[in-house]
């Protein structure tokens, strides 16, 4: 049975009307089939994740979609190149939700479109590929964990190092104990941003939808130079955007620990003082159940290099004292430094020997296989919505903490609160515009 | 060589000489009547002389060709770019008159030409715009941002360049090759879709161009492609700011030296000024959809009405062009950083295709909306 006579067959059995509100476009997709996506988002990351998922002859592109129609060229050429169907270009990702043939939302807009993006997609019965970090701050990131599970929705969250076959062998090294107990992994995110331009305010350039953008997030003035990177209006901050990759290998390396009991840290601007509100240095520490992780982070350090191209996906470890990307793990028995992005992994011993080196290869093409493996069998995705709120939730407890004057913060997991700082509390959600809310009721 | 070893002798020279490549002849400039003999002299040691006919009316000091010379001594196996630094005459490098020209070669026998018999030199000419050096109003801000907001913007000053007329062709791209991709390098098998490039490669290496495209824009060059056409040329990429001056204009047209010629619209957002691509129902250059008269791509120089103030077509639309800027952000460091590519496409809606509007590509992409154009940074005036 093909695509369409499978939609109208489900159509005649259990009534339009009927199917459409309770399972709008939920339909059983056969081995055959291929899976139609929507992209959102049309900036660096979902043009690679566009181009990406039209190489694969199983998947068609459907739609992309940006509200600044000044991005479309680069990305429907990419597409066109992979595929025979021209998608439909749009700035309301509305359109995408509202075509029943669509299954997968792929959504890698700003941080602040994450949570009401995903919802209204899970609504509408798609699955759902969201980029990192999964939702701008804790409360938003719970509705989507219940919106995928209410609608039954495969939620993938695009931590694709967890992925990696290297990260899986790593994570069986230290299960098989040869490190000893482990009780403290140290995460690094040391990086080196310019400082964001300064310029007024100014009108909103032609082709570009500015109030669309804004979405759920405050509309201010439109600024051609503000970075929504360093404004906690519309994200997580530069550190928990790209940090969130690391924290969330050390999580896999140590089976996913659920909940941080505390958090105390300290974070401040002190090099790029440019009208950021984020901070440009963080080190914070999460205090779990037997294991603590703590995290380096730092947006002015030059000689912390990211894995160089050439290593990667190649048979060479990075330097590691300078790499900025990666995790170590401390073991009472052994050590292991591990490297994001194919780095690989390095074990040494008690006495400081090496003792295992393992190669990687980085994990895009494991995770983007995963995500339609499960999109398939209805199978939690590997990067499931749960782990990738929980690996970005305590990078929103160190920004409440340093929105609150830098203070130790107590978590208690059950309630997903603060229970000693009822100011931090306030930044567990944000203010929505009417037009745009996330619901308590997803 | 017998015949150099006799002093003073003047030696007409039976060297092969080409323009280009047959057939490929399209958007360079024609330079005809190439002859080239050898002449001995007393004291200076042999020189090379080429002549050749630069007949086209339209070459000026604000509209010059750039004249570049090749050479072979093995049969044209291997070919080299003739430095500047060896010529004399008034016939290469920018060439701001038409008429007949001269190109002494000096310092031959550095070259160690065993036989004259054996050189081929190719003359080859793209049509330029001056750019005379002085202010302009840069909006654009670095790595891609945009910014049509500022009140006083602040003035950027860049010296004397100049910038091809058109973007590179398929014509020329092809020429290109075959005389130096004999192991397909710069060539990649999407070139061959008829309807987006059209240079076939034959199997023994040799190129060849679909009839009818050789006056389009080359694509699916990455930007090492570009980079390796325009150091065979002793071109080089333009830079963000000149393209975008290019686009504008300098606060004075004829340059801050003279300053006679105030821009009329210096922060305009197009080549031809501040109307929208297709205002009026006038279309001013190439972008996405049939409406402006092309599905896809559109021959170079299709909307020369509505070229810059310098002349330069086709800067909107069409073809994005490849610049010469790194875009660099700490989630690049340590990869080969993006490139910067400007001036929208036959994809583009009609508000990309303007003066600020960039695009971050990867330098290996090869894509059928971007081409190139070359650029001569030049301390000295032109010939």
């Amino acid at each position: 049975m093909d695509r369409l006579n499978r939609r109208a067959f489900l159509r005649s059995t259990l009534g339009v009307g009927g199917a459409a509100a309770l399972w709008p476009s939920a339909r059983a997709l056969g081995a055959n089939d291929k899976i139609i996506m929507g992209v959102m988002g049309l900036g660096g990351r979902g043009t690679y994740l566009a181009q990406k998922f039209a190489e694969r002859p199983e998947v068609e592109i459907a739609y992309l979609c940006d509200p600044d129609t000044r991005r479309f060229a680069r990305v429907r050429e990419a597409v066109e190149e992979e595929q025979d169907r021209s998608p439909k270009m749009v700035q309301d990702f509305r359109k995408i939700l509202d075509d029943q043939s669509v299954d997968v939302l792929i959504n890698a807009t700003p941080d602040h479109w994450h949570a009401l993006g995903t919802i209204l997609a899970c609504q509408a019965g798609k699955d759902v590929y969201v980029e990192k970090p999964l939702a701008h701050n804790i409360w938003e990131g719970r509705k989507m964990v219940e919106a995928a599970r209410k609608y039954k929705r495969v939620v993938q969250t695009g931590m694709q190092s967890r992925s990696a076959p290297y990260t899986h062998k790593a994570k069986e090294y230290i299960r098989s104990g040869k490190l000893g107990s482990v009780y403290l992994v140290r995460v690094f995110n040391m990086m080196q941003h310019p400082k964001q331009a300064s310029v007024p305010d100014g009108p909103v350039p032609a082709g570009f939808d500015y109030d669309l953008w804004c979405g759920p997030a405050p509309k201010r003035p439109y600024n051609p130079s503000r970075a929504w990177l360093n404004q906690f209006d519309y994200s997580c901050g530069p550190i928990a955007g790209d940090a969130v990759h690391q924290f969330d290998l050390a999580r896999f390396l140590v089976d996913d620990p659920p909940y941080p009991s505390a958090v105390a840290q300290t974070s401040a601007i002190r090099s790029l003082v440019d009208g950021r509100d984020m901070p440009d240095t963080q080190m914070a520490l999460f205090e779990y159940d037997g294991l603590t992780i703590t995290l380096d982070a730092t947006l002015w350090t030059p000689y912390m290099k990211k894995i160089p191209a050439g290593v990667r996906d190649s048979d060479q470890f990075p330097n590691w004292p300078f790499c900025s990307t990666k995790v170590e793990v401390l073991g009472t028995e052994g050590f292991m430094c591990f490297g994001r992005h194919g780095g690989g992994w390095q074990a040494y011993d008690r006495d400081g020997e090496l003792v295992h080196s393992e190669y990687g290869r980085q994990g895009d093409k494991e995770h983007q296989d995963n995500f339609i493996q499960c999109v398939r069998t209805r199978e939690k995705a590997m990067s499931d919505v749960q782990i990738g709120h929980l690996s970005v939730l305590p990078f929103h407890l160190a920004n409440i903490s340093y929105r609150v004057g830098n203070q130790r913060l107590r978590f208690d997991g059950a309630t997903e609160s603060v229970t000693n700082c009822d100011e931090a509390n306030r930044y567990l959600k944000r203010q929505y515009r009417p037009e745009w809310t996330v619901p308590e009721n997803v | 060589m017998a015949r150099q070893a006799r002093s003073c002798d003047v030696v007409l020279c039976v060297a092969l000489v080409s323009v280009c490549c047959p057939g490929v002849r399209a958007r360079w400039l024609p330079t005809d009547d190439v002859k080239v003999r050898l002449e001995t002299t007393e004291l200076g040691g042999p020189k090379i002389v080429v002549e050749y006919d630069l007949k086209d009316p339209n070459v000026s000091p604000e509209s010059p060709a750039y004249v570049f010379l090749r050479y072979s001594k093995d049969f044209g196996k291997n070919w080299q770019l003739l430095s500047t630094d060896a010529l004399r005459g008034n016939g290469f490098d920018i060439v701001a008159k038409p008429g007949h020209k001269e190109v002494v070669w000096w310092g031959t026998d550095q070259t160690a030409v065993a036989d004259l018999g054996q050189v081929e030199i190719r003359v080859r000419a793209i049509a330029m715009a001056r750019v005379p050096a002085g202010r302009f109003v840069m909006k654009s801000l670095p790595g891609g941002g945009r910014d049509e907001s500022k009140a006083a913007p602040p003035d950027v000053n860049l010296p004397l360049y100049y910038i091809a007329k058109y973007e590179t062709t398929v014509a020329m791209y092809a020429d290109y090759l075959n005389e130096v991709g004999g192991e397909g390098a710069g060539w990649n098998s999407r070139m061959a879709k008829a309807d987006r490039c059209g240079i076939v490669q034959e199997s023994d290496h040799t190129y060849h161009v679909a009839p009818g495209r050789e006056d389009y824009p080359v694509t699916y060059v990455s930007w090492y492609d570009a980079m390796g056409f325009l150091q065979w040329c002793g071109l080089s990429l333009p830079t963000e700011a000149q393209w975008e001056k290019a686009v504008r204009g300098g606060l004075y047209l004829d340059g801050d030296q003279t300053k006679k010629q105030p821009n009329p619209l210096p922060e305009r957002r197009h080549p031809w000024g501040d109307e929208a691509p297709n205002a009026g129902g006038v279309y001013r250059c190439n972008f996405d959809g049939p409406d402006d008269g092309f599905e896809r791509l559109a021959p170079v120089g299709s909307f020369r009405r509505f070229a810059g103030p310098y002349g330069v077509c086709d800067l909107a639309g069409n073809v994005a062009e490849w610049t010469l800027n790194w875009y660099t952000t700490s989630y690049h460091v340590g990869l080969d950083g993006f490139r910067m590519a400007r001036g929208g496409s036959w994809m583009a809606v009609p508000e990309g295709c303007d003066a600020v509007t960039g695009a971050t590509q990867l330098p290996l992409k090869e894509s059928s909306i971007m081409g190139f154009r070359g650029v001569r940074n030049s301390a000295v005036e032109s010939k």
